[in-house]
């Protein structure tokens, strides 16, 4: 079943357009990456799906509701963890939590939520003494309490250590695994590759790319690089099935070729009675593709 | 509704945690009243219109403790809300502005009550003021009196780009109001250019609405219409700026 429908979305503030031409689907119960460098139009896109902004332009369905026309309903089914975020210092835990569940009818009591997302031992800290993971699961919380369809959660991971962004991770696949399709708006490549279903890349208000992680990896670099130490002229290999090139230097020699390129260089080496120690593969990452996909250079000295 | 009742019962919690906003609310008018009691007595002087001195000041702090809401506690409140996300977050989950509107209304209004009815409780025990001659039109003078600074406290906080600046820009607003409205040394003392000054700011009205009623000279008029003007054009500002959210 079809959650989500964008299609043509445009969005312009002033000057600037920050939407230009968006479309995609998510299907029910992924988790759906929105991938992009910051200013990419990523939050516009999912504040226009919440009913937060109006679209200038496009067709939007989220559980077959328009949000621009249907804010209440949208708004009453789907879960919200907003960029930026934050509650007021002194609100304690469970204050939030209380006052979230009066919002909706439906849900979890919010005493089972301070339960379900470990949050028990802190009901009664303010929102200013927690820590910076606490806040999440407190977001998460609070975004489940009126026992959503879809959730959204924008950048939930910003400014988290390596750690907590672990655990913030399990709490998504958490979400997913309860039968809430997840809107994951992200700009760590990791943190698609970890969690995502699908994905779209979007940079300057457009979508770049569209897929699962690994479609993504697979059509933009099909080539596999693959090295070892042999000290043994093995030009012959350039023989071999897929393989594209072969270069020989002091002893290192770097094999590249599509996918299959590996088994074939392993076997045809052992046929000959070459079994290199150190063979190494290296396919495409995300990384890769991303950095080709978005359009400006990876890192510029003068960037602040 | 419940929602309603959690969201006022929450907003008045989270005031009362704010230590500058109890400070303003309750304690500074409180200690500056016992001060002047203290240095003006009770014997009806000609520096204050041949009122007595404590009635005098008794009347006037109703509208130090509006100003002190209005201006110190709510505009650093709903500026902590903008920035922070708060109210985007609050109204992601369907709640509608009006409900957050009325509450912090509610609880504005419950306050400057409470800070009002501290002043008059010390004021009647511990000294000897009166309650006001024209009791009617002096709880009108401080109601109107009351909404007029509260519709202005809600626009400073919509404005003001952060908290800070709210913060900032509030008590630039209150401190020469308290010290030159009335509630500081007598207008009478005050030289022609502060008195000229005086006849400028908000809180000067605010206090006349409430202390001419109060000392039996009847309802201000004029304050009443500048106090129900400043309500119409500021609670209008702060109403259009809370739809463009």
């Amino acid at each position: 079943m079809t959650v989500i429908e964008v299609d043509g979305l445009h969005k312009r503030y002033g000057n600037v357009l920050a939407v230009d031409d968006v479309s995609f689907r998510v299907e029910a119960g992924e988790i759906f990456g929105i991938l992009g460098p910051n200013g990419a139009g990523k939050t516009t896109t999912v504040e226009c799906l919440q009913g937060l902004r109006r679209p200038d332009a496009g067709r939007l369905r989220v559980l077959r509701l328009d949000p621009t026309t249907h804010q209440h309903e949208v708004r009453r089914r789907i879960g919200s963890q907003l960029q930026d975020s934050a509650l007021p210092d002194r609100l304690k835990v469970w204050e939030a939590l209380d006052l979230f569940s009066s919002i909706s009818r439906r849900g979890p009591a919010w005493r089972d939520l301070l339960a379900t997302w470990d949050l028990d031992g802190v009901a009664d800290r303010s929102f200013a003494s927690l820590s910076g993971g606490q806040r999440q699961r407190l977001f998460v919380a609070l975004a489940l309490v009126n026992d959503p369809e879809v959730v959204f959660l924008d950048e939930l991971t910003q400014g988290l250590d390596p750690g907590a962004r672990r655990m913030a991770w399990d709490l998504i696949r958490e979400i997913r695994d309860r039968g809430v399709t997840v809107v994951l708006v992200t700009h760590y490549m990791d943190e698609v590759e970890a969690l995502c279903d699908r994905v779209a890349v979007i940079d300057h208000g457009r979508v770049r790319a569209l897929g699962t992680p690994r479609q993504l990896v697979e059509s933009a670099h099909s080539e596999v690089t693959v090295t070892f130490t042999c000290h043994e002229d093995v030009a012959w290999l350039a023989s071999t099935r897929f393989v594209d090139t072969v270069h020989q230097t002091d002893g290192t020699v770097v094999v590249i070729g599509p996918g299959p390129v590996v088994p074939l260089v392993a076997a045809a080496l052992v046929e000959r009675g070459i079994v290199p120690e150190d063979m190494a593969v290296r396919r495409a990452s995300l990384e890769d593709v991303y950095l080709d996909l978005i359009d400006r250079p990876a890192y510029s000295p003068e960037d602040r | 509704m419940r929602l309603w009742v959690r969201l006022t019962w929450v907003e008045l919690k989270l005031f009362v945690r704010e230590p500058v906003s109890v400070v303003f609310t309750f304690a500074f008018p409180l200690v500056v009243l016992v001060v002047l009691f203290g240095v003006f007595g009770d014997r009806p002087s000609s520096a204050f219109g041949f009122a007595r001195p404590d009635d005098y000041y008794l009347a006037s702090y109703m509208a130090v403790v509006i100003a002190a809401v209005s201006l110190i506690a709510l505009p650093v409140h709903v500026a902590t809300y903008r920035e922070r996300g708060v109210m985007r977050r609050l109204r992601a989950s369907s709640v509608p502005a009006v409900t957050l509107l009325s509450a912090q209304v509610l609880v504005s209004l419950l306050l400057v009550a409470t800070g009002a009815g501290v002043l008059v409780a010390a004021g009647l025990t511990a000294y000897d003021a009166s309650l006001p001659v024209d009791r009617a039109d002096a709880v009108l003078g401080f109601a109107i009196a009351s909404l007029s600074f509260l519709a202005v406290g809600f626009l400073l906080g919509h404005l003001a780009r952060t908290a800070r600046a709210a913060q900032a820009i509030g008590m630039l607003a209150f401190l020469p109001m308290w010290l030159l409205s009335g509630a500081g040394p007598p207008e009478d003392l005050l030289s022609d250019g502060l008195q000229r000054v005086a006849e400028l700011l908000p809180l000067t009205y605010a206090v006349r609405a409430v202390r001419e009623p109060w000392l039996g000279h009847g309802s201000d008029t004029t304050a009443l219409a500048v106090l129900t003007l400043m309500l119409v054009a500021a609670g209008g500002l702060a109403t259009r700026r809370v739809r463009q959210l």
